[in-house]
């Protein structure tokens, strides 16, 4: 049984809100994407390095990243560091956790990739004369991120969906946020989550229909 | 016409045995049980003991409930923000959670009479200079998210239009926060607030210039019955003096807040 009467008109008032909140969470999944992106690259470099110290770095970020909850790592972020005196305001904390969590994931993405490009590509490149640097940014890179571009825009999605983790460390802007804020004001709990999750599935389906509008346009033959 | 008789007796014995609309309040004593949403991470009111049964303030409150109603009671746990979709759903039947009375919520959900007042208090970290309340302006604040005083507090920062108002999702995260120094200050119930002494580094000011956050038992907004029920219920509990019992036992010495208010009804 189901008590409830829908009265849109008072949910669909906070309708601007939500929409600037809405705006919050693409911003920090996009910058989270950003972020992440050049972090995992980073990763990846380290683990082809063959130092076996900056190895130990990238297998450690990518096990944590991988294999414990987002909402663990967005608390640490806040709390964790807070034990250590390093106070991060909840935009923040949120952002860095769920760019940990991109680099983690990304990295593991982009090692899939390098292993679908022939080595013989390196040392074909190598005898044309170019360093290993000149070599990976060339040739490897760019093949790297071609074949793990859908990969990152499932990651992108993840990101959007992550913000709502931002509750965990206080932060009161990003979509869910504002949704939660207004429904303890108002106790319209069913409307506000349903207007919510439908901005939550366009904003996702606008990225990934972009992404691979984007994808067509970069990577034609 | 010996079948129609029949037929007309069994019609008598039918409309009797259909109940006249049953509601909210016979559905609990015809199952024997009643649920009621109980937030337990807001000590006195609702927290747990060591082998991790419900106890608190409410807990009892719920248990009178049901006693005086013949039923048994069965607690369910619920966040803040979690009560009115458990009442919603039909997971539930009542909320015990210290829920502040607005006008605002009072669209949406049935009310019962006051059962409890709070006052609020400012809690400080103890590095940080503030004789009164009106030294929050300007600092890092926070609450816990969906209460009276988040509410509060977070409308009083945008009056300022300086310093930050944050939400943190339970009362021991507020705290955590506060101790660490991600938070300046915070408002608590003063109940609350003198039960937080596990965190280190903190202390309490001052009193919070609130209207106090009078709190009442709520069910769904159509359910006349019980909450007719509810508002008697909470009148003998002052009535038999089982109110400052339970004050005494869960909050501490002294008076337990007066229910009433000057010069209006109800």
């Amino acid at each position: 049984m189901f008590n409830y009467n829908f009265r849109w008109n008072q949910a669909l008032n906070s309708l601007p809100q939500m929409l600037e909140g809405a705006l919050v969470t693409m911003e920090i999944a996009i910058l989270s994407m950003v972020i992440g992106i050049s972090v995992a690259i980073l990763l990846t470099l380290f683990r082809l390095s063959g130092n076996r110290l900056l190895y130990a770095i990238a297998t450690t970020w990518v096990e944590i990243a991988r294999n414990t909850p987002a909402l663990f790592q967005i608390y640490m972020v806040h709390f964790g560091l807070g034990g250590f005196g390093i106070h991060l305001s909840p935009y923040l904390s949120l952002l860095i956790g769920i760019a940990f969590n991109n680099a983690g994931y990304l990295a593991e993405n982009f090692r899939g990739a390098l292993k679908a490009i022939p080595e013989t590509q390196t040392r074909a490149a190598r005898s044309l004369g170019m360093t290993p640097i000149q070599a990976f940014q060339n040739v490897i890179l760019p093949q790297m991120l071609r074949i793990s571009f859908l990969p990152m825009t499932n990651q992108m999605v993840w990101a959007i969906l992550m913000t709502s983790l931002g509750a965990v460390v206080a932060m009161n802007t990003d979509l869910y946020g504002v949704t939660s804020d207004l429904n303890a004001r108002t106790f319209r709990t069913f409307e506000l989550f349903a207007i919510a999750a439908v901005i939550f599935y366009v904003i996702t389906k606008v990225i990934t229909l972009s992404a691979r509008l984007l994808a067509a346009r970069l990577f034609r033959y | 016409m010996k079948t129609s008789v029949f037929a007309a007796g069994l019609l008598a014995v039918t409309a009797m045995a259909l109940p006249a609309q049953a509601d909210k309040l016979d559905d609990i004593i015809a199952s024997g049980t009643l649920r009621c949403a109980v937030v337990l991470d807001f000590p006195p009111m609702g927290s747990r003991d060591a082998s991790n049964n419900p106890i608190g303030f409410d807990v009892d409150y719920c248990n009178d409930l049901a006693a005086a109603l013949g039923v048994t009671a069965e607690i369910v746990e619920t966040t803040f923000p979690e009560r009115i979709p458990a009442l919603m759903s039909g997971r539930v039947d009542v909320a015990v959670a210290s829920t502040s009375d607005t006008l605002e919520r009072a669209k949406t959900v049935g009310f019962s009479i006051p059962y409890y007042a709070f006052e609020n208090a400012v809690v400080a970290r103890e590095g940080v200079e503030m004789a009164t309340w009106e030294d929050m302006k300007g600092k890092v604040v926070g609450a816990t998210a969906g209460t009276y005083e988040a509410i509060w507090l977070e409308g009083k920062v945008k009056e300022w239009g300086e310093g930050e108002f944050r939400p943190y999702q339970t009362q021991a995260d507020v705290f955590l926060a506060l101790s660490q120094g991600q938070l300046d200050a915070t408002v608590a119930t003063v109940e609350v607030s003198e039960a937080s002494g596990n965190f280190p580094g903190i202390k309490i000011v001052d009193k919070a210039p609130m209207v106090p956050d009078y709190v009442a038992l709520i069910t769904l907004r159509e359910e006349y019955g019980l909450i007719n029920y509810m508002n008697l219920f909470i009148n003998q509990q002052v009535r038999t003096g089982r109110y400052a019992e339970l004050y005494k036992k869960w909050v501490g010495e002294g008076e337990p807040a007066n229910l009433t208010i000057q010069g209006v009804y109800r």
